[in-house]
């Protein structure tokens, strides 16, 4: 296999089907999240965080550049192939998100494996849609309680349900096994699982 | 599996995947910087129709979908129509605040929504998937690495569903002898996610290397299918365009909001 810090075709792959595990799980989640909204007190935003786990978890597991453009991407257009349903604004989003957490992880240096970088990650990917939301939805146009409300549940949920779960869901993938070939690590095996 | 709910096939299925894409972009964009709700209904109403045209789907179908599509855009915009800002009050009870302002901008984010959905339904009855990747292929040189490992993806899809449900039962039948914790709950959830995924990377790592030692990550190749730009762009683009125009003309003239701006 090749070394360093490029893609490989196994690499593209194990990413994208972590995207699309996660595309079948945010599937299922949109009904949460759908149920929760007619409060209308932004409890949706609390499950919110939920939308940048993959990009976290693909990170943790691969840690090269591009991986979680991939993986956010991937889960993105994975939802429109899952529910059949095109949504553009949600492939952008993805994209923007994916983005972000890119540039997180760069400042890392593709290295950590932190629990601190995967929180980091998910609090930027919280902050990164706000401005489009803002157009999108004339946020500003909303009561200012609300509007805090609003943001400090998506952050919160940013570092809680997409930092914390998703690395925890690292650690227990990484005592599963799975993950001695993967990624980084490929470079030193010649077996395969 | 979208020919059994087709009726009949339009230009639209001729059109390169890649126009569907950069149009709904276009769209998207166009429905962020239009502010009078007047133009949009009457988008809506020019969407729904190229919908009910257009994707040559079966009617019971479609009604379906419409409800689905109107029932969630309204929800998602519940929050602006509760807790907006506005002055002449319609509606108060505790803290929900219903004035005339934020109902007509809660519409407004509701049919933006409507809009993209409509045409996103369009795009992917009209579209085969694999048709995508081989177009970003062909007309925008994406690397094949990228696009055949999408679609292999894409293929072990319905392994994952059938091994979600596998789990499911298998929990089902063990629900007597183990922790209950482990049935429902947060820990179901994690072990849940944590087995599917521990499996599909386990299943991808070894289609992977299968695949790279097969040729299909880099050099040069020839393809079976062919994706091509053609005159069915051009009607798509148009037919596009026509509806922008269209809408915002109307806008002007049948106005069924009082207000021109829902800021």
């Amino acid at each position: 296999m090749k070394k360093g810090n490029s893609l490989t075709l196994t690499d593209i792959l194990i990413t994208v089907v972590i995207a699309l595990v996660f595309a079948v799980i945010y599937s299922l989640w949109d009904g949460i999240y759908t149920i929760l909204q007619p409060f209308g007190l932004h409890l949706n935003e609390l499950v919110y965080g939920m939308w940048f786990i993959a990009a976290i978890v693909a990170y943790l597991i691969i840690r090269k550049p591009g991986v979680a453009l991939i993986a956010e991407f991937a889960a993105a257009s994975g939802e429109t192939i899952v529910l059949l349903q095109f949504d553009v604004s949600l492939i952008m989003y993805g994209l923007i998100q994916g983005l972000v957490c890119e540039l997180v992880f760069l400042f890392f240096r593709y290295k950590s494996t932190s629990l601190m970088a995967a929180v980091l990650a998910g609090i930027a990917a919280a902050l990164s849609t706000l401005p489009l939301d803002w157009y999108y939805g004339y946020l500003g146009h909303l009561e200012t309680w609300n509007l805090a409300l609003m943001f400090s549940l998506r952050i919160l949920s940013g570092a809680i349900v997409a930092g914390w779960l998703g690395h925890l869901l690292y650690k227990a993938l990484k005592e599963t096994g799975v993950l001695k070939f993967v990624g980084r690590r490929a470079d030193n095996s010649h077996e395969g699982l | 599996m979208l020919e059994t709910i087709k009726n009949y096939s339009t230009f639209i299925d001729k059109a390169n995947p890649l126009t569907k894409i950069l149009l709904a972009a276009i769209l998207f964009a166009t429905v962020i910087f239009i502010h009078n709700p007047n133009v949009l209904f009457h988008l809506t109403i020019l969407m729904l129709i190229a919908l009910l045209c257009l994707s040559g789907v079966k009617i019971k179908y479609l009604v379906m979908l419409l409800i689905f599509i109107f029932i969630s855009g309204f929800i998602s915009s519940l929050y602006m129509i509760f807790y907006g800002e506005g002055t002449e009050t319609l509606f108060r009870y505790g803290i929900i605040h219903i004035t005339d302002e934020s109902f007509v901008r809660g519409l407004h984010i509701t049919m933006r929504g409507v809009i993209l959905s409509l045409f996103g339904a369009l795009v992917i009855f009209t579209t085969k998937i694999t048709d995508v990747f081989y177009a970003l292929m062909i007309q925008l040189k994406v690397k094949p690495k990228y696009a055949y490992s999408f679609m292999a993806a894409i293929r072990m899809v319905p392994i994952i569903v059938s091994e979600y449900f596998q789990l499911r039962q298998a929990r089902k039948v063990r629900s007597a002898l183990i922790n209950k914790k482990h049935i429902s709950g947060f820990k179901s959830l994690k072990s849940t996610i944590v087995t599917l995924l521990s499996q599909s990377i386990r299943r991808a790592y070894r289609l992977g290397i299968a695949m790279e030692s097969k040729g299909f990550s880099d050099g040069s190749r020839t393809y079976f299918y062919k994706t091509s730009l053609s005159r069915y762009d051009l009607y798509l683009m148009l037919i596009i365009a026509a509806a922008i125009i269209t809408a915002v003309q109307i806008g002007t003239v049948i106005t069924p909001f009082d207000s021109t701006d829902a800021r």
